[in-house]
């Protein structure tokens, strides 16, 4: 359907943002695009699409129209709903008016927006407006859908109103390339993850080869870095606000809903009656492969018990054994490591 | 975190708003002290905007609690949300403390 061979492309500076890709999607596949800021993934898409001219390599898409939805939703701000999702069959195809909105319609209603259909596209919210993008894109008859984060402007309401419709899609066999963050979305809908790093496809696989057994090094950290939160204290003039802020986004970003309120007492209950600060501590608060939340605190320069101390403060001390499904230490050479599993029970939202 | 105290009566109430953090904690333990002078009364606690207590805040309460014991006062704990209410039961400030809700 689409045959990449090859692809490169030098950015005028000098700047290389994709390096010698290969690439065949064939129809039916849903190809999630992962990695870091910069690793290439949007430029990939952008060639696909003939918005960017590749460096060196080829594309070839034959016979295959290709539809692209954006980050910025791109919908005409002075036509209707309805227009914009007719403009493009009445206009570049050559299609009669009465049979273009009929078509609208049926569009508007895959996207769930049949009743907002002579609406101006200022009194949709983000998600709305994106899904309107979605079905203009439709309009067109594309064989390819590609997607250049498309959820990146929306909250998290309105992300999912728009997963949703992409979920639908893929579930009517459409062929699809999406460039996103959202790696558990893209767990859920992709028939194929491609891993990019540095220009390069460094990984790809079905979504449990990539998400659950990477192979390659950076793959690994690039998904224990996405699920985790990471940082470090160095002196107790430290900014609990900062960490509380930290620890909510990261509740926020892994729909892990009011879970913020145990991490946030787990945090200050540690640092404040427990840690001895000998040397830096550093957090890790992440999701364990059984997709419970843990905690990996370490103390260094420490060398005896932290949590397991006879002057515990009692008070504190119950408030961790409550959140608490286990706390484990251990000595790792001069660092203390606490190991913590945080209770389901005071877990939910 | 703020606390406004009002008196009506003989009762005494004190709302507590926002979080009562560690850092929270050290200014609180200075603004209830017309609580602590009046400790022979009743003293209402009222949690209904308190959204988050660690140990320091609930050191707070236990501070209250003993002023009103050696007084002869009553400490009532009023409107502790579902995640307040986690933390009294683990820590059996549930069982020291009178706690109405609604």
């Amino acid at each position: 359907m689409i045959r990449i061979s090859h692809l490169s492309k030098v950015y005028p500076g000098g700047v290389t943002a994709l390096r010698d890709i290969s690439l065949e999607v064939r129809p039916g596949e849903v190809i999630s695009v992962i990695g870091p800021s910069g690793c290439g993934k949007s430029t990939l898409v952008r060639c696909i699409e003939g918005l960017e001219a590749p460096s060196a390599g080829t594309i070839e898409t034959g016979s295959s129209r290709l539809g692209m939805v954006f980050q910025q939703f791109n919908v005409f701000p002075h036509l209707s709903v309805l227009d914009n999702v007719t403009l493009g069959p009445v206009k570049l195809r050559g299609i009669p008016r009465e049979e273009a909105e009929q078509r609208g319609m049926e569009l508007l209603r895959t996207v769930g927006l049949a009743e907002k259909a002579r609406r101006m596209p200022d009194s949709l919210s983000g998600g709305q407006k994106q899904r309107v993008g979605i079905a203009r894109c439709l309009s067109m008859d594309p064989d390819v859908l590609l997607f250049d984060e498309p959820t990146s402007a929306l909250d998290q309401t309105m992300k999912t109103e728009v997963f949703g419709v992409i979920s639908e899609l893929a579930k009517q066999g459409m062929t699809m390339v999406i460039v996103t963050h959202e790696l558990e979305f893209a767990r859920k809908v992709s028939t194929r993850v491609l891993f990019m790093h540095d220009g390069e496809i460094c990984e790809e696989g079905t979504p449990e080869q990539v998400f659950d057994h990477p192979q390659k090094t950076l793959t690994q950290i690039f998904i224990r870095n996405r699920r985790s939160l990471i940082f470090q204290v160095d002196s107790r003039e430290y900014d609990l606000y900062k960490f509380n802020a930290d620890i909510e986004w990261f509740c926020q970003r892994n729909h892990l809903g009011k879970k913020y309120f145990t991490l946030e007492l787990i945090t200050e209950e540690l640092l404040t009656h427990f840690l001895p600060f000998s040397g830096p501590i550093h957090f890790r608060i992440y999701l364990n492969d059984e997709k419970k939340l843990a905690m990996e605190i370490e103390q260094e320069s420490c060398s005896s018990p932290i949590v397991d101390s006879p002057e515990a403060d009692e008070i504190s001390l119950m408030i961790l054994q409550g959140l608490c499904a286990s706390i484990r230490e251990r000595q790792e050479g001069a660092s203390r490591f606490l190991d913590i599993v945080v209770n389901d029970v005071y877990n939910q939202d | 975190m703020e606390v406004k105290i009002s008196e009506q009566g003989g009762t005494m109430t004190a709302a507590f708003v926002g979080r009562l953090d560690t850092p929270a904690s050290l200014e609180v333990s200075r603004d209830i002290q017309p609580l602590l002078d009046n400790a022979n009364k009743t003293l209402v606690l009222d949690c209904k905007e308190l959204s988050y207590i660690s140990s320091s805040g609930l050191r707070i309460f236990l501070t209250i609690r003993k002023a009103a014991a050696a007084k002869g006062g009553k400490v009532i704990v009023k409107d502790i949300t579902d995640d307040i209410r986690q933390v009294f039961m683990m820590t059996g400030f549930l069982n020291l403390f009178e706690v109405r809700n609604g």
